[in-house]
């Protein structure tokens, strides 16, 4: 045994030395983190810049810039309303209406929420029960920031106008206000007659904003269409504002039907995902270290003092060791993540984890990821063992690595698709695919005999590849230079005779 | 007593036959020398005395046990492949395989440290083997093969790849091996090695002993040589098998070259010489050299690689 730790202490240290493991180690975090923070930096920060020209009296404009701080608020109380929810903040004000989540909210809703105090009510009431552990709302920014044209732009007609619009689209948004502008609208001197209104944007308008805008001005034409027809201006409003009540169902955040079987299968889609990772990343440091000593010479001098199986296990061992260890650096620092980020990550990760409350199914995700490695890792030594050098060696392990890994592609997108279909069940009954196919189906959910079956022959199969590959190391290890063929190969599995 | 002792042993891969009934016996403080032409087997019966590869028929007893890891720290061995780890420092590998040899870590690296003196490296003993030319890193792995302070010592073409100066190292070390009490087993393709270190040698030929015992035995196994000024007379002495005459001289005289019959000694010729009153100017006994008795036991120079 202490022959065995030895080997396995000086892979470790060899693979440890090399700029690739360390760079292998923090890619996978590095590019985590760089991910979102890049996601972050992308999204627009900043308000969309609207300058209205209103010709036609100017009502058409007030009535766009009061349907947009609508819809903002709107969002917010569908925003509260959600970390409400998620925080069991009710108790703040059961009767408030970013209490109540069981409808969409309509202007009314919107009008008694502003009605109340809007935000700033809202949160002192919920910061007076809101516990030290619990995140504070921090509401987003505005999508929209709404100004009137100058007079100069309001006058101003043909080339006059599309130059001093085509000025302000270019403009820095730096630029003193009135002067630079996202978005212009100009609902002109014929409006409603002529129903036309402009619209310049420095960019692809967003689906949002022209939807909203057209949605306005549409209720504003008809209102004036209607009130042309002699309807009371208060009928033609009620008439405007008719709209069935929609009641909504949701699960609460993170949780419920589809979204929550999801979620449940975050930790173990996730292990299959790092294990796959894992190997792939790793493979080629077992093939360097199983090829090693016969591509160095020194083989003979290690077995004048160790066993062919002690340097095989310790070699195994140490790649284990490799893996391993690269492994809990992973999921370390993806608990760092959670435990410095309050808010929607640690939220989402709770019902993640749900699965880890059971004690078995903790022992399952260790159980098949660990029994997974080894099972492939030992296939990797075998590989490295027929070698004499690494580039031999690679060219063995992709073919080898294509063949393991692409199924499992295939299978985990299945499972996040929710089918479980044939190409799951025989899956999860191959050992070298068995890993992966029982770690993605355990969210879902999988039979516990399927789970116990395919755990026992998983196991079976790595006794016998250890079996095998403990023959295969010792007749090749003295073969160097001798390209075997199948019978040869085949012979190499045989038991020694002695 | 018998540090190493092979009975019987025999090595077939499928149809070759590559050690055939092989049967030596190497004791404390002796150097074996282990002799043969290429594809002769000693490469492997030393792996059979590892227990590297398993033989087909026969018995190896190492310090009184079968062969396997329990005698590993009892055993130094330097094969003929040599290599060691790029990426370790000398003192680390010697360190490293001191462990595997069941020794402390402090007791490897001091007498890691004391070999790589002695080998002119202990200022390179951090530097790491890959930084080494070939000559060092041969020291290295000498260093690793005598860290144990093994009670058999087995070298493999110990001297091949060597400089002149590092082979006058290495045969101090097989010496001062030897001196120490550990049975010293080495096999070479340089006869003068032999010459100078064996206390004994075998001489395989096609995995079959040829031959066993010290170097004066070896020689006696050709026909002893003599090279004589004298009369002709002297082609009619009993225990001469052939006079050949290499030079003329005047007055009857000639430089022979004397071929003796088997079990006839120069001494036996010299004193028939005088009890039959044949005149000598010049009688000077020819031992035959190891490579000689080499050439004719094993085989020809172009096998043995010499």
């Amino acid at each position: 045994m202490n022959n065995i730790l030895l080997i396995a202490r000086r892979e470790f240290r060899q693979v440890a030395a090399m700029k690739s493991f360390w760079l292998t180690l923090l890619l996978i975090p590095l590019a985590l983190a760089i991910g979102p923070l890049l996601t972050s930096a992308l999204d627009e920060e900043e308000a969309t810049n609207v300058v209205l020209i209103d010709r036609a009296g100017g009502s058409a404009s007030a009535a766009i810039e009061q349907r947009f701080a609508l819809e903002e608020d709107r969002f917010v109380l569908r925003d509260l309303s959600r970390y409400v929810r998620r925080h069991d903040l009710e108790r703040a004000d059961p009767e408030a209406i970013w209490a109540q989540y069981d409808r969409w909210y309509t202007d009314a809703d919107v009008a008694a929420f502003r009605q109340a105090g809007g935000l700033e009510s809202a949160l002192e009431a919920i910061d007076a029960v809101r516990s030290e552990d619990t995140p504070p709302y921090e509401a987003g920014a505005p999508l929209y920031s709404f100004a009137n044209a100058d007079s100069d732009l309001a006058a101003s007609t043909g080339d006059a106008l599309q130059a001093r619009v085509d000025a302000m689209l270019e403009a820095d948004d730096d630029s003193p206000a009135g002067e630079a502008a996202d978005v212009v609208v100009l609902v002109d001197a014929g409006y409603p007659q002529d129903p036309t209104v402009r619209l310049w944007s420095n960019e692809q308008p967003s689906t949002g904003f022209v939807t909203t805008l057209q949605d306005v001005l549409t209720v504003d034409l008809r209102q004036r269409l209607l009130t042309d027809q002699g309807i009371a201006p208060a009928s033609a409003a009620a008439i405007q504002s008719a709209a069935p009540a929609i009641a909504v169902t949701t699960p609460p955040p993170g949780g419920g039907a589809r979204e929550a079987l999801l979620i449940r299968s975050i930790v173990p889609l996730a292990l299959a995902y790092i294990l796959m990772m894992a190997l792939m990343l790793s493979g080629s440091w077992m093939l360097q270290g199983s090829v090693e000593e016969r591509s160095n010479k020194l083989l003979e001098s290690l077995l004048a003092c160790i066993r062919p199986e002690e340097l095989m296990y310790g070699k195994l061992l140490g790649a284990l060791a490799v893996g391993f260890s690269m492994i809990l650096v992973w999921l370390g620092c993806a608990a760092a993540v959670v435990f410095f980020t309050q808010g929607a990550i640690s939220d989402m990760i709770r019902p993640a984890l749900e699965p880890l409350t059971s004690p078995g199914a903790i022992l399952a995700m260790i159980y098949f990821f660990v029994a997974g490695y080894i099972a492939i890792s030992i296939l990797f030594v075998a590989v490295g063992a027929l070698a004499d050098s690494m580039s031999e060696a690679q060219g063995y392990l992709m073919p080898i690595l294509l063949g393991i890994l692409l199924p499992i592609t295939l299978l985990i997108n299945v499972i996040i698709a929710g089918q479980e279909g044939l190409l799951v069940q025989v899956l999860t009954w191959v050992p070298i695919w068995t890993p992966f196919a029982v770690l993605s189906r355990l969210g879902m959910g999988i039979e516990w005999w399927e789970m116990v079956g395919s755990g026992i022959l998983l196991a079976g199969f790595i006794a016998l590849e250890v079996i095998f590959l403990g023959r295969l190391f010792r007749a090749s290890l003295l073969a160097t230079g001798q390209k075997p063929g199948l019978k040869q190969l085949v012979d190499r599995f045989k038991p020694v005779r002695t | 007593m018998s540090v190493l002792e092979v009975r019987d042993l025999t090595k077939r891969f499928g149809d070759v036959l590559a050690v055939d009934d092989l049967n030596f016996a190497v004791g404390e403080g002796e150097i074996f020398g282990f002799l043969g032409g290429n594809g002769a087997g000693k490469t492997t019966t030393l792996r059979m005395v590892l227990d590297i590869i398993r033989p087909t028929s026969g018995t190896i007893t190492v310090l009184g046990s079968s062969p396997d890891r329990r005698n590993t720290a009892a055993i130094g061995f330097l094969p003929e492949e040599r290599g060691l780890y790029a990426q370790m420092s000398a003192i680390e590998t010697i360190v490293y395989f001191g462990k595997l040899k069941l020794m402390s870590g402090i007791d490897a690296k001091k007498h890691g440290m004391e070999l790589l003196e002695r080998f002119d490296l202990a200022d390179r003993a951090k530097s790491n083997i890959g930084d080494m030319s070939k000559g060092m890193a041969q020291k290295v792995q000498l260093a690793c093969a005598l860290v144990n302070r093994p009670q058999l010592l087995m070298l493999d073409e110990p001297f091949s790849g060597l400089d002149p100066v590092n082979q006058g190292l290495l045969e101090d070390e097989i010496l001062r091996a030897s001196q120490r009490g550990a049975a010293v087993m080495f096999s070479t393709h340089v006869m003068q090695h032999a010459e100078r270190l064996c206390d004994r040698l075998l001489l395989l030929r096609k995995g079959r002993k040829r031959f066993e015992g010290t170097l004066e035995q070896a020689r006696d196994e050709l026909p002893g040589r003599i090279s004589a000024l004298a009369t002709p007379e002297i082609a009619g002495v009993p225990g001469i098998s052939a006079a050949t005459v290499r030079n003329e001289a005047h007055g009857g005289w000639a430089e022979y070259d004397i071929r003796l019959d088997q079990g006839y000694s120069a001494e036996q010729v010299l004193e028939s010489c005088t009890a039959q009153g044949i005149r000598l100017r010049r009688f000077e006994e020819r031992r035959p050299s190891l490579h000689e008795v080499f050439v004719q036991l094993v085989g020809s120079d172009q096998e043995i690689g010499s």
